[in-house]
């Protein structure tokens, strides 16, 4: 099927006056809040099916540009699709098209509250700039964009900013956001300058001649900036206090999506502009890819906070596509470019399925936030007989992040452990090293996942209610419960038939890398590395199924008594039962902190005030037991307070003083006269 | 030359062991447990034991069942840590009045078909400890019991008797059902 590109044209056109309408319409109805929600997400979920459909054509090998001299200076604005840039805009919508109807029901309690407008404008435009900066195509057309879009979500994690702990994540968001543009900048200049053009084609002509420190340097500071939009540790301590502290429509899109254009743009710095480098750049992202995963994983588990419990599983899972980037880069490298494009459509599957299963998740979290008014998870319980749409579709974004089939996760993280045990084909001890390493990281990864999100369902939906606000929770309306209904139903078609999306991923690798990946699929199989290992998602599925099956007919064939009585909860006989005699999250996540405590470095205070009369009655019992953060205290502790004093010399510039003001003046001008001359 | 007088002078103090007849015997009833209980409930039985108020004599008979010496674990007959496993709960005290709820907690808690066994004087008719102001009363007053197994405390291979009559009893009602 061939795609016009007149077509592709008026998608784009759709989308941006989409886009364009939702925004202008929610700021030209601030008076009527009500209009604004409506007008504003009704817009937003029109261009985001526009967005989808761009992507799908795109990916069925439309192409389109469009340049437009007179808006920037420097190249003006260029925007394309490639194949690549298809696949980002799909992973975009297919968040954004739930996130729209599922934000048309949850915004309905800010009515009143907060300014339905300018969130509507915000999303809007932060979904248009995300899209966006996917297709651009030269340099200041991206740095724009990517201005546009991080100030959009500033906006977004700012709606309830009467919040103090708010307004202190939008601080740290704004500043890690800034600190990432400011390294992507001078690396795009130092490219430019280096290759002698602004346009991204001219980088990928020029590339190979760019040697040495320089190409180092842009790498180093590329991956920087790349690197703290996608969270990865240590650039990640903005993304578990933002994402919990936006709304859960925008977390979802910002933990989904957004942190996801860090991985393209670290798959447009390796694969596309410079095209390959020496064996530490793969090597490094293994690394960070190693860390990420497993210590994203650790600290969720410590997690009580429902949201940023996905938050620092948003770490982990960037952790898990990373380990597909970088494996696929060392293989590059090594001139594998089969494998390179297998560990590449393996991170980039696993980019589209997190989009899905983390959104779905935020949703879910979003939902009992809605309906319980906390993210404490120790307030919870009892959810899934108040809320049992709600509890199906959070189990089922569990299963799907754990990795387990028959869901997405389990297909992702098979090809990425597939690819990464390939790596014996790389004639190097100390690589082969790292991708064993990496394999035991992975598989670590996994296994705590699936024992961090028993704690999360189990804890908050089963037992019983351990707070009133979680006694009287209700379901939540429809539009809510849609959206994650859909993206429940994408978790399991995505985890079924992977063979849908495999087809544009592997034409995908194939544009970037110029080689077939080393994979073959139908739409029951996928095989790898040749005959190295073969996987049926729709045959694990059905066998899954049928062994469901298996128990009522089980019982049936053996006449089994299956007579019904209802009675109580075995509780060993107590006469009361209450909500405190469960489990709670901290005790299910403190074997961890035994057992992982170098990481964690816990800091326990017990405080016991007795009876003056006597030690045997005992008054008041305080217990506290934390966990800290070795980023907060190693690098940004100190950082913060070198910045801190360097302020302050500063300030002694700033007298205040008019007079010296003018010296100041004074003396530059004569500086200046002198240099110029 | 003081303690050889003192052991002359002594007269034994332990009673003599006397014949062992239960050896063979524990065996039979044992087998004959495991195989009715097979017949009854598609498996080997699992007891529940429950303490509503003893003095624990008849814990330290029932606890004897699974030393080296009876062993009741070879026979397939286990102890099991929830009422929600158990065929057979072994009832032992006078019910003081704070076992009485959880005891039929417990009770509600087992899963059909199954048997009551009663340990013990104390079980059967609160033994000296009748009319204490704590006592609620005997087993059969809170939970129904199938077999009262007599003594203070019975000896194991009694206990295991008991447990034989239950399911003996249990066969012939449902004999008695299926005739009907």
């Amino acid at each position: 099927m061939t795609i016009n590109e007149a077509l592709m044209l008026n998608l784009l056109a759709g989308m941006l006056s989409s886009f364009g309408a939702g925004a202008i319409g929610a700021l030209l109805c601030a008076r009527w809040p009500r209009a604004a929600r409506v007008v504003g997400h009704t817009f937003a979920l029109l261009g985001a099916l526009l967005a989808l459909g761009l992507g799908l054509a795109g990916l069925a090998g439309g192409t389109v540009s469009v340049s437009i001299a007179q808006v920037l200076p420097i190249g003006g604005v260029a925007l394309g699709v490639d194949r690549l840039s298809a696949f980002f805009i799909l992973v975009i919508a297919v968040a954004a098209v739930p996130s729209a109807i599922y934000a048309l029901g949850y915004t309905r309690e800010y009515e009143g509250r907060y300014s339905l407008a300018g969130m509507g404008a915000a999303l809007n435009l932060f979904l248009a700039s995300m899209s966006l900066v996917v297709m651009a195509r030269n340099a200041l057309t991206f740095l724009a964009l990517w201005e546009a879009m991080s100030l959009a979500s500033y906006f977004l994690v700012m709606t309830e900013r009467d919040d103090r702990e708010t307004e202190r994540a939008g601080w740290l968001y704004f500043v890690m956001t800034h600190a990432g543009f400011a390294c992507l900048l001078v690396g795009f200049l130092l490219l430019s300058h280096a290759t002698g053009s602004m346009e991204f084609a001219g980088w990928q002509a020029g590339a190979a001649a760019v040697t040495g420190t320089t190409r180092n340097l842009v790498f180093i500071l590329l991956a920087v900036g790349f690197g703290s939009k996608a969270g990865v540790i240590p650039l990640h301590i903005w993304l578990p206090q933002a994402h919990p502290a936006a709304p859960s429509h925008v977390s979802a899109l910002m933990s989904g999506v957004m942190i996801k254009l860090g991985i393209y743009g670290l798959v447009r710095v390796g694969f596309d502009w410079l095209s390959g480098g020496p064996a530490w750049w793969g090597g490094a992202l293994l690394l960070v890819a190693a860390i990420s995963a497993v210590l994203g994983v650790l600290y969720a588990l410590v997690e009580h906070d429902l949201k940023r419990l996905l938050a620092y599983h948003s770490v982990e899972n960037i952790g898990i596509i990373l380990f597909g980037v970088g494996g696929g880069m060392l293989f590059q490298t090594y001139h594998l470019p089969a494998l390179a494009g297998l560990a590449l459509i393996a991170g980039l599957y696993h980019t589209l399925n997190h989009a899905v299963f983390k959104s779905l998740l935020f949703m879910g979290a979003g939902a009992v936030l809605h309906a319980t008014h906390t993210r404490n998870m120790e307030e919870m319980g009892g959810l899934i007989k108040r809320m049992p749409q709600t509890a199906v579709f959070f189990l089922i974004g569990s299963v799907a992040i754990a990795a387990l089939p028959p869901f997405n996760g389990f297909i992702s993280e098979w090809l990425t452990f597939q690819s990464l045990l390939l790596s014996f084909q790389i004639p190097d001890k100390a690589v082969n090293l790292t991708f064993a390493l990496s394999v035991a990281a992975l598989a670590l990864t996994s296994g705590l996942a699936a024992a961090c999100f028993i704690k999360a369902f189990g804890i908050s939906f089963l037992a019983l209610p351990r707070s009133e606000h979680a006694e009287s929770a209700r379901e939540v309306g429809f539009s809510m419960r849609a959206a994650m209904a859909l993206l429940a139903v994408a978790c399991l078609v995505l985890g079924v038939a992977p063979f849908t999306v495999l087809k544009f991923l592997s034409k995908t690798t194939s544009e970037l890398l110029g080689a077939t990946p080393d994979m073959q699929f139908t739409w029951n199989r996928i095989v790898t590395g040749g005959s190295f290992a073969t996987v049926s998602p729709l045959w694990i599925a059905v066998a899954l199924a049928a062994l469901l099956a298996s128990i009522p007919i089980t019982l049936r064939v053996f006449r089994a008594n299956t007579a019904r009585r209802y009675y109580e909860t075995w509780g060993c006989g107590r006469a009361v039962q209450t909500a405190r005699f469960e489990y709670t999250a901290t005790s299910f996540a403190n074997p961890f902190k035994r057992v992982f405590s170098v990481l964690y470095r816990p800091v326990k205070e017990l405080a016991i005030e007795f009876h003056p009369e006597s030690r045997f009655f005992v008054r008041t019992i305080s217990y506290s037991n934390e966990a800290r953060s070795i980023f907060d205290d190693a690098i940004y502790g100190p950082l913060n307070r070198m910045l801190r004093s360097f302020a302050q010399r500063v300030r002694l510039l700033q007298s205040g003083n008019v007079n010296v003001y003018l010296l100041y003046i004074l003396v530059a001008l004569v500086v200046l006269l002198v240099i110029a001359r | 030359m003081t303690l050889v007088k003192k052991i002359w002078t002594t007269p034994v103090v332990t009673e003599p062991q006397g014949v062992i007849i239960e050896d063979a015997q524990i065996e039979i009833i044992a087998r004959q447990i495991d195989e009715r209980a097979r017949k009854l409930f598609g498996r080997s039985l699992h007891i529940r034991e429950v303490d509503a108020g003893s003095c624990n004599g008849c814990e330290i008979e029932i606890v004897a069942l699974n030393n080296p010496y009876y062993d009741l674990e070879r026979f397939g007959l286990h102890f099991v840590a929830s009422p929600r496993h158990a065929d057979c709960l072994l009832v032992t005290g006078p019910v003081t009045r704070n076992m009485a709820d959880p005891l039929r907690r417990t009770y509600e808690a087992t899963p059909g078909p199954k048997l009551v066994v009663a340990v013990g004087d104390c079980a059967r008719d609160c033994g000296v400890f009748a009319g204490g102001y704590g006592v609620f009363g005997p087993v059969s007053a809170v939970v129904p019991v199938d077999v009262v197994v007599a003594g203070c405390p019975p000896t194991p291979p009694m206990i295991l008797s008991g447990i034989l009559a239950a399911l003996e009893k249990r066969e012939q009602r449902q004999v008695e059902i299926t005739q009907q």
